[in-house]
């Protein structure tokens, strides 16, 4: 197996993943302001945010081959603890996504099976890259992607069984799925459309409803309006860190997690917004260049399920933030307030860099 | 077969021009959204977060000229709960069940304090009949009972308002004592979200006895929405609905006090955004009128008639010298604070619609034949224009014929006139002017009115005695500070054409010259004349508010009095007709014997005006119902009172008007009387004195 190199590392990419998370830190402490309840949530992130470097680092080190060995009992591990959820978890938000180990602090098992999925699919899929024109291939990689969507889905966690399957569906297309496999997959997924609808819960119906419809229900568009309002009101420099009235004044709904970019947008404007967006475009821009020059396809695809995972939730979050798709409850990678989340992105940016420091030399 | 490995680098790039493709989307709407549509979201920002309060600064006191409160500002009592600040749990049940022990406890702390208070507490007995007739309107004028709500009700009202704003207070007891809310206050402590609300209200005092002076209160109308609204009120404020409360409605209310506050999505305040204006309080009125001789005319207006035959009584009582009302009664009244709270539209139907009309002020607002008492105006007019001289005699007959316009030669066609003594089997004879005001021949005026083709003698005609009447200020509004004058009616043939289709006659001047016929006057009017006779001609306008004072009670403005014209009679005319009006009441023969008053002397002329009405019958000989008319003034040399009385359907004015005007008269000065001994000066004449003081000559 091969030493760590420290002089492949991607040393731009763990600073602007740090700089990222290091300003989602800084506007928590106003997004929390007179919240007497919120009061820890800034310290709390932080903490996250130093056990989570950590853990990248911990990640990077360690041969991302080692954790073949470990791939089928994580996948089990991962299985029961969402059936778990599924007994024992407490409801939070009409979702039953959180798991109380031992009552000391919640586990979201849907956030950890973001990673098992990349480890177990990257790993199916490399071991089968001479068969991936074949059917079978495909269809094996559904079957095994299949028990944890159904499960996130039944908890139920809509947006994150989404985030699964977009996970699954890149990995598949740059594993080199077949162009009519894909257009196949898509015109399935398309007339299975109705009777997904059908078996949505009332509250992500709702959701999408009030996207298609904003004036469907006053209640619910309150808060994608005040969103607006919010961004909008920013202007260039914005309102100043704690100035921001829409914010203060609590016009702005869940604004340490689902809102937290209209927090941004607002209070340090047009320029604060578009260094975040430039910073995580950066991130991604060196995550796909990463992908490039793996080392091989296991290492290849784990980087992709990596990118993956940070640009849909990134894309998803910030468009809800500005009403361009519906609100789904996605955090912001590395701003959004979670610990699972923040531990989980990090430990995907360590994939990431353990890949990237046993990476080939480029030979072009 | 074995394939190649599958090389991803052009899908990768695809991927990789597809995040910064979806990066520039994002980046565009940012752009959009902060430069484009930035100052409408900026709008929509402030708009959410900034609100204008209101606050009305506390309304003006009405006072009498002896600083009697005639309407002040008060609170109701009640009780609400404000849903956010109620005891909260996450499970559902624990936490109604700790909102229903809050619910219990204000129920049985508020109940026993309630009997308690009904037990410990006698009602006052209510002192004098408010209204008239006394039972008018049992129930309502009596103050609102108190409510409480019963807990399942609480709890309903409270799910559906935590559903809205849950920072809004529901109302759950109202209308409580003082004393019951004092004992709830104790307690509040340990009742999170039981807040006491005080509701600020108008209370009036002297109620019945002053209701259609003072007016009352009510909210904006709809239809003057708009106008109240550019004035700076709030939509949910009250304003003065009628009576002084209406006129002077900018006086009283004062300066509103104005905040620019921040608020958080929840309503609730965080933050003053600049300078803030407090509220000033209203000024505050002082009235001419003095409550003690109001509640005397109310007196002697109710013990001197008869309430099964009139259904309504005025009296007013004026200062000639500067036009002031001392005061003004009109019957039936109602007592104005039944309109403090609100009033249902079934009960203020009740009151409008029931007999007598009580919301109407019969002083300014009824319009009746003034008789006899109009007699004052032809005799003027008949001395300043030469018609007559103090000593011209007319003969009274007792009854004259005129004769038809198309058959002069014809007596069987004449239209016989009568002076009212005839029926007694009577005539006055050949009289002069005085003689005839003080015995108030009929025939007398009719000649000197139409004129009498018998003697050549040419009367006054009927433009110039319409000419006069208007001297005197009947047709036309008073200009007295209440609303709801009317302006009466002066007949006059073009008027006749155009209402009745017909021509005027000799007999329609007839008619006019004694006060009946087409002609009709509100009482004011009437005092209005009788105070110009009394002055040598100066007719002033009534004016109630005499000076208006600021919440320190400094002097702000004093009320001049306002001349609307001098009456154009030489004031040589003017003593004589003032003369026949003191025979009237001091000479055997004078119709107002009765007003005589001992060490004052008193003049006036009575009334007794035929009106037709459907629903009032003739008496047993076929006589048309008669009103009862008597206008005086005292003392005579020296004039400081003119009182007017008006009986609707009352009968003679010497018998029924006369006693009750005197009565009034002796409750002046008595009370002038009672003052000078001790000395007392009313708080008007002390707050005028600096001001008035005579410049030196």
């Amino acid at each position: 197996m091969s030493r760590p190199n420290w002089r492949h590392f991607d040393w731009p990419l763990l600073l602007a993943v740090l700089l990222v998370s290091i300003l989602g830190v800084i506007m928590m402490i106003s997004a929390v302001q007179g919240d007497p309840q919120l009061t820890t949530y800034p310290r709390r992130q932080a903490i996250y945010v130093a056990v989570g470097l950590a853990l990248l680092l911990a990640t990077a080190v360690l041969d991302y081959h080692l954790l073949t060995g470990f791939t089928v009992p994580l996948y089990g591990l991962v299985l029961v603890l969402l059936v778990l959820v599924g007994v024992l978890g407490k409801r939070l938000f009409g979702a039953q996504s959180w798991l109380d180990v031992f009552g000391l602090f919640p586990v979201q098992p849907s956030e950890l099976a973001k990673v098992v999925l990349a480890l177990v699919l990257a790993r199916y899929l490399a071991a089968r890259q001479e068969h991936i024109g074949r059917l079978g291939t495909i269809v094996g990689a559904l079957l095994i992607a299949a028990p944890i969507l159904i499960f996130v889905f039944l908890e139920p966690d809509l947006g994150m069984t989404i985030v699964l399957a977009v996970e699954l569906g890149f990995l598949l297309f740059v594993a080199g799925i077949r162009w009519s496999h894909l257009a196949g997959g898509v015109v399935g997924l398309m007339a299975a459309a109705p009777l997904f609808w059908s078996i949505l819960q009332d509250h992500q119906r709702t959701r999408l409803r009030i996207f298609l419809d904003p004036t469907a229900d006053p209640n619910s568009y309150f808060n994608v309006q005040q969103a607006l309002v919010s961004v909008g009101s920013g202007g260039l420099l914005g309102k100043g860190f704690g100035q921001g009235t829409q914010n203060q004044l609590h016009f702005l709904r869940v604004r340490h997690t689902d809102f937290i970019f209209s927090v941004i947008a607002e209070e340090l404007g047009f320029v604060g917004a578009c260094v975040l967006l430039l910073l995580l475009l950066f991130i991604l821009w060196r995550l796909w260049r990463l992908a490039e020059q793996a080392r091989d396809a296991y290492g290849r695809l784990l980087v992709v399920a990596v990118t993956a995972v940070i640009l849909f939730q990134a894309v998803i979050n910030i468009g809800m933030n500005m009403a361009l798709v519906p609100v789904t409850g996605l955090p912001l990678p590395f701003v959004s307030y979670g610990g699972n989340a923040m531990l989980s992105f990090f430990l995907m940016i360590g994939l990431a860099e353990s890949v990237a420091m046993r990476r080939q030399k480029i030979n072009l | 077969m074995t394939t190649r490995p599958f090389d991803p680098t052009l899908r990768l790039w695809l991927l990789r021009l597809g995040t910064v493709l979806v990066f520039g989307l994002l980046l565009s709407r940012l752009a959009v959204m902060q430069f484009v549509r930035g100052p409408g979201y900026e709008q929509q920002a402030v708009a959410n977060r900034v609100r204008v309060v209101l606050s009305e600064g506390e309304r003006g006191v009405i006072y009498d000229r002896d600083g009697r409160i005639l309407a002040r500002n008060t609170v109701r009592f009640g009780v609400a709960v404000v849903p956010a600040n109620l005891p909260d749990d996450p499970d559902h049940a624990t936490s109604q069940a700790k909102r229903h022990a809050v619910y219990a406890e204000v129920i049985r702390i508020l109940g026993e304090a309630l009997s308690e208070y009904e037990r410990t507490v006698t009602p006052t007995p209510t002192p004098s009949p408010r209204v008239f007739p006394p039972d008018l309107f049992p129930g309502i004028s009596e103050p609102p009972a108190p409510t409480l709500l019963d807990l399942e009700t609480i709890d309903r009202l409270v799910a559906e308002r935590e559903t809205g704003s849950a920072f809004a207070p529901v109302l759950i007891a109202e209308n409580l004592p003082r004393e019951v809310v004092l004992r709830l206050a104790e307690e509040t402590y340990r009742l999170p979200g039981v807040e006491l609300r005080l509701r600020p209200m108008r209370y009036y005092p002297a109620g019945a006895d002053t209701a259609h002076i003072i007016g009352y209160m009510g909210p904006i109308p709809e239809e003057t929405r708009t106008t109240y609204a550019e004035k700076g009120y709030s939509a949910d404020a009250w304003v003065g609905w009628t009576g002084l409360e209406f006129t002077f409605e900018d006086v009283l209310r004062g300066r509103p006090g104005r905040r620019v506050i921040e608020v958080d999505v929840n309503g609730r305040e965080r933050g003053v955004l600049g300078p803030e204006t407090p509220p000033q309080p209203g000024h505050n009125l002082i009235l001419s009128l003095d409550l003690e001789l109001q509640q005397a005319m109310r007196e002697a207006l109710v013990a001197g008639i008869n309430p099964k035959r009139s259904e309504s009584a005025v009296a007013i009582a004026l200062d000639p010298r500067t036009g002031f009302v001392l005061g003004m009664v009109s019957l039936p009244s109602y007592d104005n604070n039944i309109f403090a709270d609100g009033i249902t539209t079934a009960e203020y139907k009740a009151i409008a619609e029931a007999r007598g009309t009580p919301l109407l002020n019969h002083a300014i607002g009824g319009i009746y034949p003034p008789g006899s008492t109009f007699k004052m105006v032809p005799a003027a007019a008949g001395l300043e224009e030469g018609v007559i001289t103090p000593s011209t005699l007319l003969d009274d007959p007792g009854i004259i014929y005129l004769p038809n316009r198309n058959a002069p030669d014809n007596p069987l066609l004449a239209q016989p006139f009568v002076c009212w003594i005839y029926k007694y089997g009577g005539a006055h004879g050949a009289i002069n002017v005085k003689e005839a005001l003080s015995v108030s021949c009929d025939v007398f005026f009719y000649k000197l009115g139409g004129g009498w083709y018998a003697t050549q003698f040419e009367g006054l005609g009927i433009d110039t005695l319409a000419t006069y009447a208007q001297y005197f200020g009947f047709g036309e509004l008073t200009g007295i500070d209440l609303p709801g004058e009317h302006r009466g009616l002066v007949p006059n043939p073009r008027w006749k054409r155009i209402a009745k289709g017909e021509r005027w006659v000799t007999g329609d001047t007839y008619n006019m010259a004694i006060g009946q016929g087409d002609v009709l006057a509100t009482p004011l009017q009437v005092a209005l004349m009788t105070m110009a006779v009394a002055n040598d001609g100066y007719l002033y306008r009534p004016q109630l508010v005499a000076a208006i004072t600021d919440a320190s009670s400094r002097l702000v403005r004093q009320m001049e009095p306002e001349l609307i014209r001098r009456v154009p009679v030489s004031p040589q005319a003017m003593a004589v007709v003032r003369e026949g009006l003191w025979m009237a009441v001091n000479t055997p023969a004078g119709t107002a014997r009765a007003a005589a008053l001992p060490g004052i002397s008193v003049a006036g002329k009575t009334g007794t005006a035929e009106f037709f009405d459907p629903d009032t019958p003739r008496d047993g000989k076929g006589n048309l119902p008669t009103h009862a008319w008597f206008t005086a003034f005292a003392p005579y040399e020296d004039p400081e009172i003119v009182v007017t009385v008006f009986v609707y359907n009352g009968g003679e004015g010497s018998e029924v008007a006369v006693p009750i005007a005197r009565r009034i008269l002796e409750a002046y000065f008595d009370l002038k009387a009672r003052d000078e001994t001790t000395g007392t000066r009313s708080v008007l004449d002390r707050l005028l004195t600096p001001a008035t003081e005579t410049p030196a000559p």
